[in-house]
């Protein structure tokens, strides 16, 4: 049976919204996504209700407006970014103000000068905060609120004393002027002053070094410290920054305003905190972005500002404020507490499976899948020894190969194997193994990638990674579980990796989610490049080249399936159904003497099984109440291992029906007359001879000696 | 089933938490696992179909197996005499006082077996209805009989099909002691597996599998009394209970709860499904022997690692015997747990040599001589 399998794939590639929503939530940048859309839908609801609201006038002089409030936002975002608060921004705000007032007024100095030593004043009066906080160790929310009171009282009392001076004298420059209602390109002064900033802000947050030692000391202080972050320092430049960028805010605010009173700046602190903690920067720290920030800033903004539009009272407008930042503090808590159970809740979505139909494996029955006892009496090698061979191979001495779940290739040898050694130790889940022309043992490692053992044991990389979906929000560049690989004659290493949504521990979730998530992958020698040749694939497991090496067998394990993909010749690049039904899970395929091949099933379905494979919503559930142990499986202890030709058709099987010797068989390798039997759970490797076969083939041979098929 | 549905279910069962949905208790105090039971002796050959068993007093034991009655006597019980052949299956067992063996006969009903007389009396109809799914027997020290059928019309063998349907269809009947004047005292049992009276015959004792409970009334001169519930929710699925001759009792548990069970159970559209297009065998349910055909359900735990079966693996069948003190606690515990040999307990009575088990699913007699207190 053969048919294209373009359409079938494309049939079953459907659209899953909970999929989309478990991705998207696992992104940084989608976190915003609420506050962001709040921001818009505000916008929009103004724009509505009040006349002329959207218009360009009304808009730019809206970013005039906001811009003060903008630089104090981000002053405010960045202090909570490194686990600290900042109230003082609302008085260091005013206070600078004034400064300016003054430097310009009273002390009739240039502009020119009266703008950087405003700013040093911002940088000094933050510098107290940050050596009280990054120094003396004192608690920031104190601290603050402290110079709050302070620099409240300072401002007050000078207002009083030079209110007259301010109010009879004005400034006559231009350079001022330009600050206060200038504009640049249509924008004014100040928010394009503000977007500058806020682009270096973000660079140096999101891109320096120096932004990333703030976000770690955030995260935990001790472990930054530990790393060796200046600590202390960068706490105190950190409060230097944010005096800093309110000394801005108040020079923008003076040029635009020319005037101070005791109201200036009030409550500044906590809108800005509301609005910070509304744009998505976290309270607890170590989260966090200038836009973050600014969304926040621009919601608190559009809300007071068109509240007040709309004729509502104050007090109502602070209120609701209030309310906001109530609201916005509890759902930060819970969110960045609860964010990666909600992932883990909606992360697996399974689907319906579009198994065929199941053949008869009665004992007895004509059928080539008839349960027999042929592999009860295997002779085991290594018993005990191995720690799950899921994969074995023979080299040209005759000394069998497993790769085990501690991350070992073992080797046995000697006249009855029992010697016993660790051929090379990889690390992660060794699975798939095939020699390749220099005798070097390519082996698939999950969670690794692919890797290669010379003959003296040396590990060599093969490849870690593919290229990238560019549609996928999941990052699929790196290998996540190579399962199988084969070689082809031109070298070509054709491998498996049978999910990009789960790991070696996770992948039965894949199972039972029955999605196309795994892929078959290339990697060519010649070029050194790794290319995705099958992408969206059913749990891709066993792949075999083909005895003429014009093609790849891949078995899909989840499908319960065998493709064949053409790699050469006039059907170059299709992909085709070679097996429909089968009665379990395909595992490897390996090549048999007689031009046949080798395919275990590693599972055999159960007809509740298969029932649960059409019924995604059972399955969805199943896995949310039931606890793991309990899910429904594929009946794994039961052996089975079956030839099949190369039209597909099978021809016999051979089974453990008690498991006893051989469950989760998952491996077989002919060599010299003898089928050597590997199993994922299994505590040894199984051999048992064939009858009239071929006893000088070997797989060696097979791919790169005398024995080889391939034709040219 | 919608959405909507599973919402609805999953917040009546977190406000109604006495509800249908009952966490399924572990396995711990008295019933704390063990391998005990897979160290019972078998006795003799396998008996197919075995299904109760009763001690009659004088250290011989009555056991039903199939169609047929056996007495096994003698020394560890080596001597079996045919005591009854029947034309279907034989189930629950007791002897009445005046020496007649009653017998429940699927299909048919209760039969008295008089020592002295070939021909069994019979009794066959209960309010109106046929007695066709009789599952124990129990007799009062005064020769009242009390008989549980576990589904009202429904051959025992059929019980699969009772659970996954969530029937609850069962009743309690009386009738004097010449099988006269039958009386139904209970109706809409979830499943009534086992009766017993106490030695006194002022309580009667009745387990009810579907509902994982076991209960007790006061008999007294007019009927009985109100229900008292001794264990509401039990780890699995209760059989019948014979006294242990010491005022306790021994309860068999032909089969423990899973949570893949409970969750298919909630899922009605699957249950539905899996009923009506599989064979009986490859339903996820409870089961008295499995896990050697592999069509059966298989769960991620059964997985056999490095070649053994984990013991705490979800179990596909059981081997569970519990001893209840006179207050119908559970004192002591024998079990045969995932990969072990003796699976379905569905009876077990004491006797001067030991305790003897059915063991239905391993289709074995067991004799256990250790402690079980």
């Amino acid at each position: 049976m053969s048919m294209a399998v373009d359409s079938f794939a494309a049939s079953v590639r459907r659209f899953s919204p909970r999929l989309l929503l478990s991705e998207l939530l696992l992104k940084q940048w989608f976190e915003p996504v609420v506050p962001f859309t709040v921001m818009i839908g505000l916008w929009a609801y103004f724009a509505l209700t009040i006349p002329d609201y959207a218009s360009v006038q009304n808009s730019v002089s809206l970013l005039r407006l906001f811009a003060e409030f903008g630089f104090v936002a981000l002053a405010m975002g960045f202090c909570l970014v490194t686990g600290g608060i900042d109230l003082s921004v609302g008085a260091i705000f005013a206070l600078c103000n004034f400064a300016a007032l003054y430097f310009l007024l009273v002390r009739e100095w240039p502009v020119g000068l009266a703008v950087p030593a405003t700013l040093l004043v911002g940088a000094l009066l933050g510098s107290i905060n940050g050596f009280l906080i990054g120094f003396l160790k004192t608690r920031p929310f104190l601290t603050t609120l402290v110079t709050l009171i302070i620099l409240r009282a300072s401002v007050n009392l000078l207002n009083t004393s030079y209110a007259q001076v301010f109010a009879t004298n004005s400034i006559d420059s231009d350079a001022w002027d330009f600050i206060g209602g200038g504009s640049v390109l249509g924008i004014p002064v100040n928010a394009a002053t503000l977007f500058v900033v806020l682009l270096i802000c973000h660079i140096f947050l999101s891109r320096s070094r120096y932004g990333w030692h703030l976000t770690a000391i955030g995260a935990s202080r001790k472990a930054a410290r530990h790393a060796g972050i200046r600590v202390r320092l960068m706490l105190f430049m950190t409060y230097v920054l944010s005096g800093t960028l309110c000394a801005a805010s108040g020079i923008f605010y003076a040029s635009r305003q020319a005037s101070t009173d005791s109201t200036t700046g009030v409550g500044w602190e906590f809108q800005a905190l509301t609005a910070v903690v509304l744009g998505g920067v976290s309270l607890a720290g170590g989260k966090g972005t200038v836009w973050r920030a600014m969304i926040g800033a621009l919601i608190i903004f559009l809300l007071t500002n068109g509240l007040v539009r709309m004729g509502i009272p104050g007090y109502v407008t602070s209120a609701v404020t209030g309310l906001i930042l109530l609201a916005a503090v509890g759902i930060d808590v819970k969110w960045s507490k609860n964010r990666g159970k909600a992932i883990q809740k909606i992360y697996v979505n399974p689907a319906f499976v579009p198994l065929a139909s199941a053949p008869s494996v009665q004992p007895g029955a004509a059928s080539p899948y008839a349960q027999n006892d042929r592999l009860i009496h295997a002779q085991a090698i290594g018993l005990d020894q191995v720690e799950g061979p899921e994969d074995v191979i023979l080299d040209r001495q005759g000394r069998v190969y497993g790769s085990t779940r501690d991350g070992n290739v073992m080797r046995f040898s000697g006249p009855n194997f029992e010697t016993r050694e660790v051929f090379a130790h990889i690390g992660g889940r060794p699975l798939g193994m095939q020699f390749d022309r220099d005798e070097n043992l390519i082996v698939a490692v999950a969670g690794m990638g692919v890797y290669g053992v010379a003959p003296d044991g040396r590990i060599f990389k093969v490849t870690d990674e593919t290229n990238r979906t560019w549609y996928k929000l999941n990052d699929d560049s790196r290998l996540r579980m190579a399962d199988d690989l084969d070689i082809a004659p031109d070298g070509k290493i054709y491998f498996s990796d049978c999910t990009t949504r789960y790991e070696m521990t996770t992948n039965t979730l894949d199972i039972l989610e029955g999605r196309p998530n795994g892929r078959v992958v290339c990697y060519d020698p010649a070029t050194k490049t790794t290319r995705t040749v099958i992408n969206h694939f059913y749990f891709p497991n066993g792949i075999c080249v083909s005895h003429d090496g014009k093609s790849i067998l891949i078995a899909s394990t989840s499908l319960c399936k065998i493709f064949r993909h053409w790699i050469d010749g006039p059907n170059k690049g299709r992909t085709e159904i070679l097996m429909d039904e089968l009665p379990g899970n395909p595992d490897n395929i390996n090549r048999a003497s007689d031009g046949t091949y080798w395919l275990a099933l590693v599972g055999i379905r159960t007809p509740t099984f298969d029932l649960a494979a059409r019924k995604p919503g059972f399955r969805l559930r199943m896995v949310k109440q039931v606890p793991t142990d309990e899910w429904l499986a594929p009946a794994l202890n039961h052996g089975c291992v079956l030839k099949f030709n190369e039209q597909g058709e099978a021809l016999e099987s051979w089974w453990d029906p008690t498991g006893i010797s051989h469950s989760t068989l998952t491996s077989m390798r002919e060599h010299q007359g003898y089928l050597y039997l590997g199993g994922l759970e299994n505590n040894r490797i199984g051999r048992i001879k064939l009858d009239g076969v071929d006893e000088s083939w070997t797989g060696y041979d097979a791919y790169w000696g005398a024995k080889s098929r391939v034709t040219r | 089933m919608g959405l909507f549905d599973h919402l609805l279910r999953d917040i009546r069962s977190v406000i109604d938490r006495d509800g249908g949905q009952n966490a399924i208790p572990p396995l711990d105090g008295a019933l704390s696992p063990n391998d005990r039971l897979d160290t019972a002796t078998p006795i003799g050959e396998p008996l197919p179909g075995i299904d109760d068993v009763i001690a009659d007093g004088r250290g011989a034991v009555y056991v039903s197996a199939g169609r047929n009655v056996w007495k096994l006597s003698g020394s560890d019980f080596t001597t079996l005499t045919l005591v009854a052949e029947f034309e279907d299956e034989a189930g629950g067992l007791a002897l009445h006082p005046d020496g007649r063996l009653l017998v429940c006969v699927a299909g048919r009903g209760l039969a008295a077996i008089d020592p002295a007389k070939p021909a069994p009396r019979w009794l066959e109809v209960a309010d109106g209805r046929a007695l066709t799914g009789l599952l124990s027997v129990a007799v009062a020290p005064d020769g009242r009989i009390y008989a549980v059928e576990g589904s009202t019309g429904r051959r025992p063998d059929q019980w699969r099909h009772d659970v996954m349907e969530k029937r609850a269809n069962g009743r309690l009947v009386t009738c004097g002691a010449g099988l006269d004047n039958p009386q139904v005292l209970l109706r809409d049992l979830p499943y009534p597996y086992g009766v017993a009276v106490s030695a006194d015959g002022k309580s009667l004792w009745l387990t009810e599998s579907w509902t994982h409970r076991l209960s007790r009334f006061a008999l007294g001169g007019n009927g009985l009394g109100p229900r008292e519930i001794v264990a509401g929710n039990m780890p699995g699925y209760p059989a019948r209970l014979h006294p242990d001759g010491h005022g306790g009792f021994l309860l068999g548990i032909f089969a423990r709860r899973t949570h893949l069970i409970e969750f298919v159970l909630k899922e009605d559209d699957f249950r539905a499904e899996m009923m009506a297009t599989m064979p009986l065998d490859y339903w996820v349910a409870p089961a008295l022997v499995g896990g050697s055909d592999c069509l059966e359900p298989m769960q991620i735990g059964g997985v056999k690692a490095l070649g053994i079966q984990k013991p705490w693996a979800p179990p596909r069948s059981y081997g569970l015997l519990v001893h209840l003190d006179a207050e119908g606690d559970a004192s002591d515990s024998l079990h045969s747990r995932a990969g072990g040999r003796f699976h379905g307990i569905t009876a077990a009575c004491a006797t001067p040599g030991g305790i003897v088990i059915a063991a239905r699913g391993a289709g074995r007699l067991l004799l256990h001589t250790g402690d079980l207190r």
